[in-house]
């Protein structure tokens, strides 16, 4: 394989990776939790401004030759800029839920996320000394490059074996959430919201929980894409990503990890990928422009013909316990 | 803060408030009938401005302009809701599931708009306005157009929903739809109606949104959108008048608030408060419809 088609796939696979990740955390939000969440693309952002900033140092005024402005850079070693875009997700999650997560109606939730988004946006612009305003952050350098001693393309598929082994952490975690009885608790909360607070459930919590887990999903998947692409700002990172992501988690299968999965590849990498191999037509910005046509099409195709996507959330039985026995969960 | 200083951004603020009031009005109406928060609102405003401009540009007047996008915005309403829409609906697509329907359409129609125009700056060719100066505020001739055309259209909203059985028609499907059509209300009709309205609103304010900035693009109705819903919520969904009154508090504000901060924050004050509307008081502040409607829990 020459090296060029090396470089493409591995790019594509470390895409591929955040792109997964992304939508795992959205798919514990959304398809478990049944939180509209269109603020998702945010608590990427804050990851990924995290990890940009911990590893980039601390800034330069201007008059030394600094070119960029931010806030708390230092220089940390490889893993620990990633963990903390995890924390700051999850930070920021809690900060959002513990105002948001009310018991609004579904668009209205959907609504506010949305302005959180636009406000967002519209403070990491026009405050330039946060996180260097509209121009963001650049030069970002890549984690572990000083330490190992390898060939640019060795060095990708090194990054991609990163990626690899944080998607299995984030999978392992995002399993055991879903599949323990904590993920049965937010499948109820997401299908009955009064049935679960009967039962003595705490519904607020456990949206929050779902929200602030996703968070730092979120925050992670953004810490990973900022080492590799080693540049961020506002313009990554607009409303409509969310749109994306929303849509991947609907073709593969909202609740299903394992079809969300599918949806990261068919939509974000496949979908979008694939128009780098039409020659190009039109004047600038016309395939960029149909490609969210396209996108927007896909959406709604699978609302109407496969709501539940392509590999649907397994539908849960559970056997009715006979009269003399026990059922299981009573305790006592 | 110098009151040179706000009697001006009042001035900015009562044109700014105009805009959104026609934006607002057919807004909530459309929402309060059909109980569809649609997101393509702000797209479908543009898209009117674009054949605003067609019709500027082929030499016709601009007063035909406002007509042909008010026309536009009533067809293509009545047609994105009979085609997408409503058989979603039909189809048992929930409150979530039409959100994603809208924004899909939203970034269909933005981008659609995009690959026809082109990433370009438009203008609408109109004569050349002239300042007026009135109680310290200064309008140009143009923004004194725009603000009567405003008032006109709330005066025949009003005329309209008041005094016509059409008006009482769409104000009890609004309350309650069952209801409204046991007594014997076409409800499929007046929701026809209905988005027709809002849709010829909406084109409207499309067209005297882009005729008070120097430029346009194809995102400029979907920037516009958050303080359209923001007037909505303000006024309670479904509440005209509330509607018109959430224009001007929001028009007013942001624009005083931009004068006195920073102007890259304008919109963020409408952002604000539509949250902060949303989160204490989400049923506006004029209204006993919205609770019914399960909008606050």
């Amino acid at each position: 394989m020459s090296v060029a088609w090396q470089f493409y796939i591995s790019t594509v696979l470390i895409y591929l990776g955040v792109d997964v990740i992304a939508c795992w955390g959205l798919n514990l939000q959304f398809g478990v939790a049944g939180l509209v969440n269109f603020a998702f693309i945010i608590f990427q952002a804050a990851g990924a401004y995290t990890a940009a900033v911990l590893t980039l140092g601390p800034a330069e005024p201007a008059s030394q030759g600094g070119f960029q402005q931010y806030v708390g850079g230092a220089h940390l070693p490889f893993p620990l800029p990633i963990l903390a875009a995890g924390l700051v997700g999850g930070l920021l999650a809690a900060l959002v839920s513990g105002v948001t997560v009310r018991r609004l109606r579904s668009d209205y939730e959907a609504m506010v996320m949305l302005v959180v988004s636009l406000i967002a946006t519209s403070v990491a612009t026009n405050q330039v000394g946060l996180v260097n305003g509209p121009n963001g952050l650049a030069l970002v350098p890549k984690p572990l490059s000083t330490l190992v001693n390898l060939s640019p393309i060795d060095y990708q598929w090194v990054f991609v074996g990163l990626t690899a082994a944080i998607c299995v952490c984030v999978y392992w975690v995002v399993h055991i959430v879903t599949s323990a009885p904590l993920g049965r608790t937010l499948r109820a909360v997401r299908d009955n919201e009064q049935a679960a607070a009967a039962l003595g459930k705490n519904v607020t919590g456990l949206r929050m929980l779902a929200f602030i887990l996703g968070g730092v999903i979120a925050g992670i998947s953004g810490a990973v894409l900022v080492e590799f692409i080693s540049a961020w700002s506002p313009g990554s990172w607009l409303y409509p990503e969310t749109f994306v992501y929303f849509t991947a988690v609907i073709v593969g299968g909202s609740g299903n990890n394992l079809g969300v999965m599918v949806g990261a590849l068919l939509v974000p990498v496949a979908f979008l990928e694939a128009t780098r191999f039409l020659p190009p037509f039109g004047p600038p910005g016309l395939i960029d422009a149909l490609q969210w046509i396209v996108v927007g099409a896909l959406a709604l195709i699978f609302l109407w013909f496969w709501p539940r996507g392509v590999i649907p959330e397994r539908r849960r039985r559970f056997p009715v316990p006979a009269k003399d026995e026990v059922p299981v969960g009573t305790g006592k | 803060m110098a009151v040179n200083t706000i009697i001006p951004a009042i001035g900015f603020g009562i044109v700014t408030a105009s805009i959104l009031a026609v934006a607002g009005v057919g807004f909530t109406l459309q929402f309060g009938v059909t109980n569809i928060l649609n997101l393509a609102y702000g797209d479908i405003m543009t898209a009117a401005a674009f054949i605003a401009y067609l019709v500027t540009s082929a030499g016709l007047s601009v007063w035909l302009a406002l007509v042909a996008g008010a026309a536009f915005g009533s067809v293509f309403s009545v047609l994105l809701n009979r085609c997408i829409y409503t058989p979603f609906v039909r189809r048992g697509t929930r409150l979530f599931g039409m959100i994603i329907v809208t924004i899909a359409v939203s970034l269909m129609v933005q981008n659609g708009l995009l690959a026809i125009f082109g990433a370009n700056f438009f203008s609408l060719k109109m004569s050349r306005p002239a300042p007026v100066h009135i109680a310290g505020m200064v309008f140009t001739t143009v923004q004194l157009a725009i603000i009567a055309i405003a008032v006109v259209a709330m005066l025949l909203i009003h005329l309209l929903l008041r005094y016509t059985k059409l008006g009482k028609a769409m104000r009890a499907t609004a309350a309650d739809p069952d209801l409204a059509r046991n007594c014997g209300i076409a409800t499929d009709r007046v929701i026809d109606l209905a988005w027709a309205i809002s849709g010829a609103l909406c084109g409207l304010a499309g067209v005297i949104l882009v005729m008070n900035v120097t430029a346009f693009t194809d995102t400029t109705g979907a920037q516009f959108l958050i303080p359209i819903v923001a007037v909505a919520v303000l006024g309670g969904i479904g509440q005209p008048y509330g509607a018109m009154l959430g224009a001007l508090v929001i028009g007013i504000t942001s624009e005083v608030a931009a004068a006195i901060f920073n102007p890259e924050y304008k919109d963020v004050v409408a952002f604000v408060i539509l949250v902060i509307v949303l989160l204490a008081r989400p049923q506006g502040i004029l209204s006993e419809v919205a609770t019914r409607k399960e909008v606050a829990a």
